[in-house]
């Protein structure tokens, strides 16, 4: 609760020091503002307390994911620094929207009415609609940001009409509630209850970029500015994915849902991987590369294992602090190269600047699931989990998956040592730097020990 | 100790190399390197007792299965010794290459030598596929920098076609770890996993696939010619003497104890694929205009009948099959050695632009000719104890089968003694001036030869080495033997 609060505050605050003209004071003051979060998410205070007529519930979950949330929001804005030095207007704001945006992440991290669930997505999404049409004067911006609120209203709707199905079939919003009916709802009552979740379960996976409901994401996400992209793909699908956790772990999935999850994953990751194959922008790449990865985490949905929720966590973040990355090293290259976002542009770096080729070697390796990276480690544990969970079939579709994913991730390895006469000359600031090097860092040192990462 | 010294010092070495690129003084120092890790594997060696050893056991990841065991037992020790012995010559060869970047080169090889140790010492079902991996890593890179032409595509087949084995390898040990009650992934515990008939039979395949696409067999060897040639030399040395004994090793030490009834009910088709893959090879080899590429087939074909000769599931074929595999690294790099130093005075590894060679270079043709009786299998020869041995495993499986093998040799023959021609033979139509055996030629092919001759008359050391696991191996086919 009080991190709500503090982040609502933290917008308020960086919108003033916009009005009054300080630029430089924004990124420091929203990093110091997310650390004081953090802080305050980790002390603990007011855990496990129903808050808001018991409506919000920061449980362990909660703070697991709203540390690591912020920790990414943090990273987000060290790269900002250098992101928004040559934008003039509307720094503030965004910086402001990403904040807001954020405060519905965490609504999602631990709500425990439905209609908590309902305003955490809208507080996430709509600050998005706005951020995803950042560059005014770029006809692609716009046309991401209309995309995206279109087919993110469309969501809602959904979302909204699953709540009332639900709410009709039990006559309460509180999430313990509606998840205990699920064994006792009988006749016709248990058919509205099928379609309330069926609809939920389809709005959350608008939200997730789970096939059939991930038209949105490459487009949405080639068109928007890349700090922007950088956050959709890490924290809003973190915190996307929790908030599915939390509507349904620990519930009785009815046959008809649990079939229409594993549906949804096979097809999450046949599409997500297949199509990636055929991308030579990089950005619409790792957009098609979140899908795939979409498709991983909803196998760890299938089984009612004790530990998902950890592997969630740990996949989520690994999977998060790789594309952080890469999104940065995107921006860079993508400078050097006049606004070309064909892989090509990264063909030479290793000549150019080797620590930068050998990160972004690491990252991709991580993504791509190859061993001693926190990737692997990600990837191990989700098939354990399927067979686990007794899904062999699945988790062998889902193996041979990841393979089909390494070769698009190898291509902007090959890339980016294959040698090149004028090799790419990129401005890499110290802050930047530091980014890249961390998540490159964190990668492997997380995957060389993973219980440093513990749920 | 000595095991994690022996899988740190390639590893700190390449680092050092990586870091400091010392261009002048890589070679130098990498293969310093690699003399220290063979003084200490053949140290390792003399203090072996017979009994499996147990070197290192730390916690990593219990709660899934991952620890880091390191041991070793007699065929595991003949692998190392394998690695450590060509690691020095492979080294070595690459003082011939002008080579950019000698560090990287360098780096890059001592890493795979590092993780392919880590693969024949691992005592952990992860552990081994982490380590199976990792090697693969390196060899990319070799072959993506130094590669000749096409290399870009051949790289990435050559990975995906690896990394499809390794990940099927993945899924089977994932399979086992969480199916079976009680199994904690140690490779010892591998026998008493006790599965089902039914499930043993679609196992196999799962764990085979990663060792038959690292040998590899007919029909998985798609990315084998094509790699063997445009990979530099010193990466097809990697591959062809100590990354295909991954795959002989892999299929022993783990697919043979996992699922035995699963190898019994495959055993005849392994055997038939592996022996029509030698046979076509051996066919394909002898078409071959190129040095190198006949170099890749032969090996191709080598390898089918090492593969044949461990799924005889009997005591002759799988101690020949471990002697073998002795023998063609020894090969192996013998022949690829004569080939880089061809292309070295020629300038092309085409044979039909040769001809006529021996009169500029007699004591080359005196060696090329000595490297080739031991591929050919020759009498006193190493190949001759190994494929004999084989021959005899076959014979017991099935007389036709074993007529089979030996027509390989009889195909060998043919086309490596045609190659000999076509090099060596023939009107002398050189112009140029070309310098015979250097030192460095003698430093590398004399040892080797003489090695193949002398484990040709005194096999015993070998043999004795994997009398022991071989025999407990058998005790996982009861109803073979």
């Amino acid at each position: 609760m009080s991190a709500l609060v503090l982040l609502s505050v933290l917008g308020v605050l960086l919108l003033y020091a916009g009005l009054f003209g300080k630029r430089t004071l924004l990124a420091p003051l929203g990093i110091i503002g997310l650390l004081a979060t953090m802080v305050v998410i980790r002390s603990g205070w007011m855990m496990n307390v129903p808050l808001v007529g018991a409506m919000v519930r920061f449980d362990h979950f909660g703070s697991v994911f709203g540390q690591a949330l912020t920790l990414i929001t943090v990273l987000l804005f060290i790269f900002g620094i250098d992101y928004y030095s040559r934008v003039r207007e509307n720094v503030a704001e965004q910086y402001a929207l990403i904040i807001f945006s954020l405060v519905g992440a965490v609504l999602l991290i631990s709500y425990s009415n439905l209609l908590v669930l309902f305003l955490g997505i809208e507080i996430l999404s709509i600050p998005l609609y706005i951020l995803a049409g950042g560059k005014r004067d770029s006809f692609r911006s716009g046309e991401a940001a209309f995309k995206y609120f279109l087919q993110g209203s469309f969501a809602s709707g959904f979302f909204l009409m699953g709540i009332a199905l639900l709410y009709g079939s039990t006559a309460s919003l509180d999430l313990a509630t509606v998840q205990a009916s699920a064994a006792s709802a009988s006749g016709s009552a248990h058919m509205l209850y099928l379609l309330g979740l069926f609809f939920t379960i389809a709005g959350l996976a608008f939200k997730v970029a789970a096939v059939p409901f991930h038209f949105w994401s490459p487009d949405v996400y080639e068109g928007s500015p890349t700090l922007v992209t950088a956050y959709m793909s890490t924290v809003v699908k973190t915190a996307a994915f929790a908030a599915f956790h939390r509507l349904i772990a620990g519930m009785e999935l009815p046959g008809a849902i649990q079939t229409m999850l594993v549906v949804m994953t096979l097809l999450t990751l046949f599409l997500g991987n297949i199509v990636a194959l055929r991308q030579t922008q990089f950005k619409r790449l790792l957009a098609y590369s979140g899908i795939a990865h979409s498709g991983f985490l909803l196998l760890t949905f299938l089984g009612s294992d004790p530990g998902a929720p950890g592997v969630l966590f740990y996949y989520s973040i690994t999977y998060s602090l790789a594309t952080m990355g890469l999104f940065v090293v995107l921006t860079l290259a993508k400078r050097s190269a006049n606004g070309d976002e064909n892989i090509r542009i990264f063909r030479g770096l290793y000549r150019s600047s080797p620590w930068l080729a050998i990160v972004t070697m690491l990252l991709l390796l991580s993504l791509a699931g190859i061993p001693l990276t926190a990737g692997f480690v990600a990837k191990y544990q989700v098939f354990l989990l399927g067979i686990e969970g007794g899904y062999i079939l699945t988790t062998a579709f889902a193996v041979a998956m990841a393979l089909v994913g390494v070769y698009y991730y190898v291509l902007v390895i090959r890339e980016a040592f294959t040698p090149r006469e004028q090799a790419p000359e990129l401005v890499v600031s110290r802050l930047n730097w530091l980014v890249i090097s961390f998540c490159g860092l964190a990668v492997v040192v997380l995957g060389l020990v993973p219980e440093l990462l513990r749920f | 100790m000595a095991l994690l010294a022996l899988l740190l010092i390639p590893l700190l070495t390449a680092m050092v190399l990586l870091v400091a690129t010392p261009t002048r003084y890589a070679r130098g120092i990498a293969l310093f390197s690699s003399l220290v890790s063979l003084a200490l594997t053949l140290w390792l060696w003399s203090n072996y007792q017979g009994i499996p050893v147990q070197a290192l056991d730390v916690e990593w990841a219990t709660a899934w299965g991952l620890r880091f065991t390191l041991g070793y037992d007699g065929v595991g020790l003949l692998m190392l010794l394998l690695t450590a012995l060509v690691y020095p010559f492979i080294i070595g060869a690459g003082y011939g290459e002008r080579l950019q970047h000698p560090s990287m080169t360098n780096a890059l090889l001592l890493f795979t030598q590092s993780f392919v140790m880590g693969v024949f010492t691992a005592q952990n079902l992860l552990l081994f596929y982490i380590f199976y991996e990792l090697a693969l890593l390196p060899v990319f890179f070799l072959l993506l920098y130094w590669g000749g032409e096409r290399r870009r595509a051949i790289t990435v087949r050559f990975f995906m076609y690896t990394l499809l084995g390794g990940l099927s390898l993945l899924f089977g040990a994932v399979y086992c770890l969480v199916q079976v009650e009680g199994f904690n992934g140690d490779l010892s515990a591998l026998a008493t996993l006790d599965l089902p008939y039914d499930t043993q039979v679609w196992l196999f395949w799962v764990l085979f696939l990663a060792f038959a696409i690292k040998l590899p067999i007919f029909p998985f060897h798609g990315w084998q010619p094509d790699t063997y040639t445009t990979a530099p030399v010193q990466g097809t040395m990697v591959l062809s003497a100590v990354m295909l004994k991954m795959g002989l090793y892999g299929t022993m030490r783990i697919v043979f104890p996992a699922v035995p009834l699963g190898v019994e009910h495959w055993r005849d088709t392994v055997i038939v694929l592996s022996l029509v893959g030698a046979i076509y090879a051996a066919v394909i080899a002898f078409r071959q205009s190129d040095l190198r590429r006949l170099i890749a087939y032969s090996s191709l074909s080598h390898v089918g009948v090492l593969c044949a000769g461990l799924f005889t599931c009997n005591r002759l074929g799988m101690t020949g099959s471990l002697y073998q595999a002795f023998a063609h690294a020894v090969l192996a790099i013998g022949m690829l050695y004569i080939s880089g130093a061809l292309k070295e005075r020629v300038g092309s590894s085409e044979m039909a632009a040769m001809g006529g060679l021996k009169a500029r270079v007699p004591r080359l043709a005196v060696l090329f000719m000595l490297v080739l009786v031991n591929a050919i299998g020759l009498p006193f020869t190493q190949s001759f104890v190994g494929e004999w041995l084989m021959f005899a495993g076959l014979w017991q499986v099935s007389t036709w089968l074993s007529l089979a093998a030996v027509s390989t040799i009889v195909l060998g023959a043919i086309y490596m003694l045609y190659a000999y021609q076509r090099v060596m033979l023939g009107t002398d139509k050189w112009e140029i001036e070309m310098s015979d055996v250097s030192l460095r030629d003698h430093l590398v092919l004399v040892p080797l030869v003489t090695l193949t001759f002398v484990l040709g008359v005194h096999p015993r050391p070998i043999l004795d080495l994997v009398e022991g696991p071989v025999q407990v191996l058998l005790t996982s086919f009861p109803s073979l033997n």
